[in-house]
C-alpha cells in the first residue's frame, strides 16, 4: 500500500508565479484599509474615498472662514451666492508585508491534496502580491525584500525568493518598521506558545496581521490505518502507531484544540486567522485575506475585547 | 503390513523446531507502513509511548504453525498401503491376465499390479511368463522383465470374453513341466463358460504361490438384450455379483452417438438380472442406435441395435401429374404430410410408371404407396409383385382411375366390383357415411373412435366369406373402408377412398395420420435380407466395431465377415461385437447373446488360492494434499496480514482514488472483453433495401430516354399522390430502376414504358425480368401507341419492340381484362382502363378454367397476373408537376378520362397488393346467406 503522504521538492518560483497571476486575475483589486496614518503612508495612486491630498475631485463644500482663499473654487462659487471649496480625494499607499513559510514541514503533499502546502503558500503569497501591486500598495517581504511600490512587485518578489535561501518557521521581523500590515502564510504547526511568542511583539508594535494556515487534508482527517510509522519532516523523529485507525478520534480532538488555540490567541492580538486546506481552491483563501485587508468584515479584527 | 507409513520418517524430527518457530512468530510484529506526517507534535502528544509491540494474535500464530507442520509432514511423504516384495522364489513368475471387456474399466490398475509384480520379479531376478486370455495368439515363453514390461504396455483390453483354454494350453507348453514360483491370475472375475476349470488347471501347474487377483466384481455389469415394446424399449441387464439393490441409468444414443432418451434398470437386492425400460415416442425410438449403461464404459455396457429400429422408407406413386402450384389437390400432399415425421419418403423423378417403379424399388423401400393408379404397365406390375412377395408392403388408395380399372387387378387385397364406381353406379347414398368402430383384429384397434369423418365416395369390395377378417376399418353401413391381404411374404393394403379430399374428409383428419403410421409400422424394415430375396444367406462384412470402451469405431482388418447364422452367438475374436453389413443395412452383433448370464469365477474344491485385491490404490501419497493445505494456509495468512495492515480499510476510505480507479479500470476492461462480439453481417446497400422494404414504392424501368423517364417518374408520382389521398396505401417516392442491376423483388409492380428508340435491354436483364415475374412480381408494359395504332395499319415501333422483348420471356396466354375480372372490382368499379389515350385494352394473363357463372360478379382466380400490357400511356395521364397540375393533356382533352386513368391505376395497385381477395369479398353476403341456413 502506498503511503498517504509524501515529501515533495520545493516548487520552482517561476512556475508558481504564473499560477499566482492566474489566481490573482480572479480577485478584484485590493484596497488595503489604511486606517493608521503613519509615516509608512506615502502618496499612491488610488483613492481612499475621503478627502485629502490627491489629484482627483472629491466634493465641493462651503468655504469655512480661515481657510486659504487659494482653495476656493471660483468657477463653482460664481454660480450662486455661496463660496465653495473644491476638495480632492485622498490617495495613499499602504505597506503590506507578505511572508510564506518554506520550512521542510511545508514540503508535504498527501494523496488527498492537489498540491503541496509549500506550493499553495507560494501561490497565495504571489497572488496577493499581484493584487496589492495592482492597487499600488507597497509590498515587502520580511528578511527578503524591502517594501516597494511597483506594478511588477509580484515578479520582483518572486525573483527575490528565487535568490533567497529557504525561510525558517517564522518571519525575520527586523525589517518591519512602523504601522503596516503583515500577511503570513504557513502551516503553524509549532506549539502555539512558540508561535505567539514570535508574533506577540509584532502586534504590540502596532502591526496588523493576517495569518493563513495552510493545511493538508491528511493532517486534518488523519486517513491512516493499520500499523503505521510516522516521521517528522522537520526533525526526522519517528513514532509508531500499532493501529493508526484507533487514533483518529483522539487526533481529531488534538488537532481541533491546536487550531482553536491558535485562532483565539491571534484574535486576542487583533489579528485575523484564515484556515485553508490544500484540497480547496486557492482563491478561497485569497478572497478571505482580501476581505480582511480591505476591512470588509468591518473592523472585526480591531475591536477590543474580541 | 501397515496401511500407513512415511517414506522419509527422518524429516519428522523437524517437528521439534515447531516451538522455536512459535517463539519467533510471536515476537515478530508486522512491518509498519512509513508515513511522513508534518503535525508530528500534535500526534506525539496523544501517542506518548509506543504501545505494546504488536504481537501476532494467537490464532494467526496457530495458522502459521499448522502451515509449518503441514510442510514438514508433506516432506516426510506419508503413503497409504505401501506394498512389499513377497514373491516366491524358485521358479518363474507366471502372470495370467484377463484382458477381456470386463477388465477395461480398471485396466490401468491391472497393468499397475502386473508391473509391480514384474518389478518384484526383476528384483529377485526371475523370468516371467506373461499370457493374456483374450488374444488370438499366445506367447507364454518366459522372458526377462524388460520385454515383459513391453508386452504389458502393448496389451490392451479387448471387447471380447476370455478364452482361457487356449491361453492355458500355451502356458502349459511354454512351462513344459517347470513348476512356477508365483502364479498370479489377474482375473476379471467371470467364469468363461458353464464349467470353467481354469483354476483347477492352473493349480495343476503346481505353483509354489498361487494368487488370484480380482477387481471389484460388483462393477461388472452387462446389457444382454433390448426388445422394442409397444411403448418403450426394454433392456435386460445382468451383473456378476448379486449384491445390494442398485439402480443403473440407461441412455439410448442415436446413430451419431448423441443421447436421445434415458431410463433406468433397477436391480433388486440379491438379483443378478434386471430389466430396464426406456420410454420414448415411437419416432424417437426409431433413431436408437445403441443403448449404453451410464458409468459402465466398457463393451459389456453397450448394446447395439440394428435395422429393427430403423425408420421405414416409403415410396410414392401417383396417377396424375402433380401440379406443384395446387398441392391441396394432390393425394401425395396428404400422404406426405401424414408420413413425413415417421418415415423417409422417396418420390419418383419421372412420371412414366415403367421407369418410376423400378427406380423407386431399386431404392429398397419398405412400403410402396400408390395413390389412384388403376393399372400398372406389365413389367412394372411384375416388379411390384416381386417386391411384395419378397416382404414388401403395398398401400393403395382408390380414386377415379382405380375405380375404372379392370377387376382382375392382382394387386388389390379384395375383389372389387367390376367396372363399378363408388358414385353414380350401383352405389348412391343419400348422405355421406361415417366410420364405425375399428374391428378388434385391426391394427387400428385402440385408436380413438373415429368421429366426424364422412365418406362421400368409395370403391366397393365384392362380398366374400373372408371379407370381414380382411377388413381393418368399416363404414357405418358395414362396407369396408380399409382392406388388407397377404401376397407372398408381403402385404397389400387398400384404402377404399382417395387420398385427397374429393371423396372424403378422411385425409384431413388426425385418424388418417395414425392409420398410415400404424400401417407403415407393420411393414418390415428395409435391409439386406430383402435385397437378397430372403433366401440365400450371405456373410456380412464388418461395418462398425465396438471398442472396448463401448463406442463404435471403423472396422479393423482383424474382424472377419459375420456369417448370417452367427447372429445371436457370443462374440469371438473373429467376429468381435459391432455392426456387420453396410451403411444401408446392417446386423448388430453384440458381445453377449440375448439371454446369456455372467457368472462369477468360483474357486473349486481342492484349489488353494491367495485372494488379493488389485494394486493401483496402494501408492496413494498424502504429499500433494499436505502441500495444498500449506499453500492454502499461506494464502489465508497473507490475507490476514493484509487485513491487519489496513489494506482494505484504506481502500474503503478513499473510494475515488487510485485503487478504486484501478478496480474500475479492471471492470471496464473485463466488460469490454466480455462484450459479445456480434458478427457484422451488414452488406453495402442494406440501407437502401431496408428503406425500400419499409415502404411500398412504385417502380418504373429507366429506359435511358430523358423525356420518357421524366414522364414515368412524374406519372408514378401523380399516382402515388392519388393513392395516398384516396386509399390507405401510402407509397413512397417512385423509384427508377435499372433492370440489369437493381434488385427487383422489392417492388410489387414495375411500370415499363416501352420505347422503340431506347436501347434494347440485354438478354441477362430480360432473364432477370423473367425471374421477377416467376417470383410473383408483375410488369406493366405500356407501349403508349394507342393513338398511333389508330390507323389500323401494322404494329407500331413500340409494339414491335415489345414483341421483341416478350419473345424471350416465358409468358402465359393473355386476354383483355374480362368484364368479371377482379381487376375491374378491386377498388373502383371500372369498365375500361384508359390512360392518356382511351380505347386500348389492358391485356392480362388469361384465366383458362373459365366457368361462366352469371351469379358471380367477380371471378376468383389464384395468383396475380404476372404481366399487363396496355397502349394507353398510363404515366402520361398520371403525370403531374410539382404543383399537382397535369403535365400532358389527355387525348381527347377530357379531365374525366384522366380521372378514370387514375382510378385504373388505383385498381391495378389494389389488384397487385390484394390478389383475389376482392373476388372473395364480394361473395361475403352470399356466403353469409348460405351459412345461415
Amino acid at each position: 500500500m502506498a503511503p498517504v503522504g509524501e515529501t515533495v521538492k520545493p516548487t520552482p518560483t517561476r512556475e508558481v508565479l504564473s499560477r499566482a497571476q492566474a489566481r490573482a486575475a480572479l480577485i478584484p483589486d485590493c484596497m488595503v484599509e489604511a486606517r493608521r496614518l503613519a509615516n509608512t503612508v506615502i502618496a499612491g495612486w488610488h483613492g481612499r474615498r475621503k478627502r485629502g491630498i490627491g489629484e482627483n475631485f472629491w466634493q465641493f463644500r462651503p468655504y469655512v472662514d480661515g481657510e486659504s482663499l487659494t482653495n476656493v473654487d471660483w468657477r463653482r462659487s460664481a454660480r450662486d451666492d455661496h463660496t465653495y471649496v473644491r476638495d480632492r480625494e485622498w490617495e495613499a499607499a499602504h505597506t503590506v508585508w507578505i511572508w510564506a513559510d518554506l520550512s521542510p514541514s511545508m514540503m508535504y503533499k498527501s494523496t488527498l491534496a492537489l498540491v503541496s502546502k509549500e506550493s499553495r503558500a507560494l501561490v497565495l503569497m504571489l497572488a496577493l502580491a499581484e493584487i496589492l501591486a495592482r492597487s499600488g500598495e507597497r509590498i515587502g517581504c520580511p528578511g527578503i525584500m524591502e517594501p516597494i511600490a511597483a506594478r511588477n512587485a509580484a515578479e520582483r518578489l518572486a525573483t527575490a525568493l528565487m535568490h533567497h535561501a529557504a525561510t525558517g518557521g517564522l518571519p525575520d521581523t527586523r525589517m518591519i518598521r512602523g504601522n503596516s500590515d503583515i500577511v503570513l502564510f504557513g502551516d503553524f504547526l509549532d506549539p502555539v506558545d512558540d508561535v505567539m511568542a514570535r508574533l506577540g511583539p509584532l502586534a504590540r508594535r502596532g502591526l496588523g496581521g493576517h495569518v493563513v494556515a495552510v493545511t493538508d487534508p491528511a493532517e486534518e482527517v488523519f486517513p491512516y490505518a493499520g500499523r503505521t510509522e510516522f516521521t517528522d519532516p522537520e526533525t526526522g523523529e519517528r513514532i509508531t502507531a500499532g493501529r493508526a485507525e484507533t487514533l483518529k478520534d483522539d487526533y481529531a480532538r488534538a488537532w481541533a484544540a491546536n487550531r482553536t488555540a491558535l485562532a483565539d490567541n491571534l484574535r486576542h492580538l487583533g489579528w485575523s486567522f484564515v484556515p485553508h486546506r490544500t484540497d480547496r481552491l486557492a482563491s478561497e483563501a485569497l478572497v478571505a485575506v482580501h476581505m480582511y485587508l480591505s476591512g470588509m468584515p468591518a473592523t472585526l479584527a480591531r475591536e477590543p475585547g474580541r | 503390513m501397515s496401511a500407513f507409513a512415511f517414506a522419509a520418517p527422518a524429516v519428522l524430527a523437524a517437528l521439534v523446531l515447531l516451538p522455536a518457530i512459535w517463539w519467533l512468530l510471536r515476537l515478530t510484529p508486522p512491518k509498519p507502513l512509513t508515513e511522513v506526517f508534518p503535525p508530528f507534535a500534535i500526534l506525539a502528544a496523544i501517542l506518548k509511548r509506543e504501545e505494546t509491540p504488536a504481537r501476532s494474535p494467537w490464532w494467526l500464530t496457530l495458522v502459521r504453525m499448522l502451515m509449518a507442520a503441514a510442510v514438514i509432514f508433506a516432506i516426510a511423504d506419508p503413503v497409504f498401503n505401501p506394498r512389499a516384495n513377497t514373491l516366491a522364489s524358485g521358479g518363474p513368475l507366471v502372470l495370467v491376465i484377463d484382458n477381456t471387456w470386463a477388465s477395461a474399466t480398471d485396466w490401468q490398475r491391472r497393468v499397475d499390479t502386473a508391473a509391480a509384480l514384474i518389478d518384484d520379479a526383476e528384483g529377485r531376478d526371475l523370468p516371467i511368463s506373461l499370457v493374456f486370455t483374450a488374444e488370438r495368439q499366445h506367447d507364454a515363453g518366459p522372458v526377462d522383465a524388460a520385454s515383459a514390461r513391453n508386452r504389458l504396455a502393448a496389451a490392451e483390453p479387448r471387447p471380447l470374453p476370455a478364452d482361457r483354454t487356449q491361453a492355458l494350453a500355451a502356458l502349459r507348453t511354454a512351462l513344459d513341466g517347470t513348476p512356477p514360483g508365483t502364479l498370479a491370475f489377474l482375473s476379471d472375475g467371470m467364469a468363461a463358460g458353464e464349467d470353467d476349470d481354469t483354476l483347477s488347471a492352473l493349480q495343476a501347474l503346481n505353483p509354489a504361490d498361487f494368487r488370484l487377483v480380482t477387481g471389484d466384481g460388483l462393477a461388472t455389469v452387462a446389457a444382454t438384450a433390448a426388445v422394442n415394446g409397444a411403448d418403450a424399449l426394454s433392456v435386460t441387464v445382468t451383473r456378476l455379483e448379486a449384491g445390494a439393490a442398485r439402480s443403473l441409468p440407461l441412455t439410448a444414443h442415436d446413430a451419431r452417438g448423441r443421447p436421445v432418451a434415458a431410463g433406468t434398470a433397477d436391480f433388486a437386492a440379491g438379483e443378478t438380472v434386471a430389466t430396464g425400460t426406456i420410454a420414448a415416442p415411437f419416432e424417437l425410438r426409431n433413431d436408437f442406435a445403441r443403448v449404453s449403461l451410464d458409468g459402465v464404459a466398457n463393451a459389456g455396457g453397450t448394446y447395439l441395435l440394428d435395422d429393427g429400429f430403423r425408420r421405414r422408407r416409403v415410396a410414392f406413386l401417383s396417377g396424375e401429374v402433380v401440379d406443384p402450384s395446387q398441392p391441396l389437390l394432390s393425394p401425395l400432399h396428404y400422404i406426405t404430410r401424414a408420413l413425413a415425421p415417421y418415415a423417409d419418403l422417396i418420390e419418383p423423378s419421372v412420371a412414366d410408371l415403367s421407369v418410376a417403379v423400378p427406380e423407386l424399388l431399386d431404392q429398397n423401400p419398405s412400403v410402396l404407396i400408390m395413390a389412384d393408379i388403376g393399372r400398372l404397365p406389365e413389367e412394372a406390375q411384375d416388379r411390384v409383385r416381386r417386391f411384395i412377395e419378397a416382404g414388401g408392403m403395398l398401400i393403395r388408395f382408390a380414386g377415379p382411375r382405380l375405380a375404372a380399372a379392370p377387376a382382375d387387378d392382382p394387386l388389390v387385397p379384395v375383389q372389387l366390383r367390376k367396372g363399378e364406381r363408388a358414385l353414380g353406379g350401383a352405389l348412391s347414398w343419400s348422405e355421406p357415411q361415417p366410420l364405425s368402430a375399428y374391428p378388434a383384429s385391426s391394427p387400428f384397434a385402440g385408436m380413438r373412435a373415429p368421429d366426424g369423418i364422412l365418406i362421400k365416395r368409395q370403391v366397393l369390395a365384392e362380398p366374400t366369406p373372408d371379407l370381414a377378417e380382411r377388413t381393418w376399418a368399416n363404414l357405418a353401413d358395414g362396407t369396408p373402408l380399409v382392406t388388407t391381404g397377404p401376397l407372398g411374404n408381403g402385404r397389400l393394403v387398400l384404402f377404399h377412398v382417395s387420398a385427397e379430399t374429393a371423396w372424403s374428409n378422411l385425409p384431413l383428419s388426425g385418424d388418417f395420420v395414425e392409420m398410415l403410421r400404424r400401417t407403415v409400422q407393420l411393414s418390415r424394415g428395409g435391409g439386406v435380407a430383402s435385397q437378397a430375396g430372403g433366401a440365400e444367406q450371405q456373410a456380412l462384412p464388418p461395418y462398425r466395431l465396438l471398442t472396448v470402451n463401448g463406442t463404435l469405431a471403423a472396422a479393423t482388418g482383424e474382424a472377419k465377415p459375420l456369417a448370417a447364422d452367427a447372429a445371436g452367438t457370443i462374440a469371438t475374436f473373429d467376429n468381435p461385437p459391432g455392426l456387420y453389413g453396410t451403411e444401408d443395412g446392417y446386423v448388430a452383433h453384440n458381445l453377449l447373446p440375448p439371454g446369456s448370464a455372467i457368472r462369477p469365477l468360483a474357486v473349486p474344491e481342492g484349489v488353494t488360492v491367495l485372494r488379493e485385491a488389485l494394486a493401483g490404490k496402494a501408492a496413494w501419497s498424502l504429499k500433494p494434499e499436505l502441500f495444498t493445505l500449506a499453500a492454502l494456509l499461506l494464502l489465508a495468512d497473507c490475507l490476514v496480514v493484509l487485513f491487519m495492515g489496513g489494506a482494505f480499510v484504506a481502500a474503503r476510505r478513499r473510494p475515488l482514488r487510485g485503487s478504486a480507479a484501478a478496480v474500475l479500470l479492471a471492470v471496464m476492461v473485463l466488460s469490454l472483453a466480455a462484450a459479445p462480439a456480434l458478427a457484422d453481417d451488414a452488406k453495402p446497400g442494406d440501407e437502401a433495401i431496408l428503406s425500400r422494404l419499409d415502404t411500398t414504392h412504385l417502380a418504373y424501368v429507366v429506359t435511358g430516354e430523358t423525356e420518357v423517364d421524366r414522364i414515368s417518374e412524374r406519372g408514378l408520382a401523380g399516382l402515388t399522390e392519388f393513392l395516398t389521398y384516396r386509399t390507405t396505401l401510402e407509397p413512397g417516392e417512385p423509384v427508377g430502376i435499372d433492370i440489369s442491376a437493381d434488385e427487383l423483388s422489392l417492388y410489387p409492380i414495375i411500370y415499363w414504358p416501352v420505347s422503340a428508340t431506347a436501347a434494347m435491354p440485354s438478354s441477362a436483364a430480360i432473364s432477370r425480368i423473367d425471374a421477377y415475374m416467376r417470383g410473383g412480381g408483375t410488369v406493366l408494359f405500356d407501349t403508349r401507341d394507342q393513338f398511333v395504332a389508330l390507323d389500323g395499319s401494322a404494329a407500331s415501333a413500340n409494339t414491335e419492340r415489345l414483341q421483341a422483348i416478350l419473345a424471350t420471356l416465358d409468358i402465359p396466354p393473355l386476354e383483355p381484362v374480362p368484364a368479371d375480372h377482379v381487376l375491374t372490382k378491386a377498388f373502383y368499379l371500372l369498365n375500361d382502363f384508359p390512360g392518356r389515350y382511351a380505347g386500348g385494352p389492358l391485356w392480362i394473363e388469361a384465366q383458362l378454367d373459365r366457368a361462366e357463372d352469371p351469379s358471380r360478379p367477380a371471378r376468383a382466380g389464384d395468383g396475380v397476373s404476372p404481366i399487363m400490357i396496355t397502349g394507353n400511356d398510363f404515366a402520361g395521364a398520371w403525370a403531374i408537376d410539382a404543383n399537382g397540375a397535369a403535365l400532358l393533356p389527355t387525348v381527347p382533352p377530357d379531365e374525366r378520362q384522366r380521372n378514370h386513368a387514375f382510378r385504373a391505376g388505383v385498381n391495378i395497385m389494389m389488384y397487385m397488393l390484394t390478389g383475389n381477395y376482392k373476388a372473395d369479398q364480394v361473395h361475403v353476403p352470399a356466403l353469409l346467406e348460405r351459412l345461415g341456413q
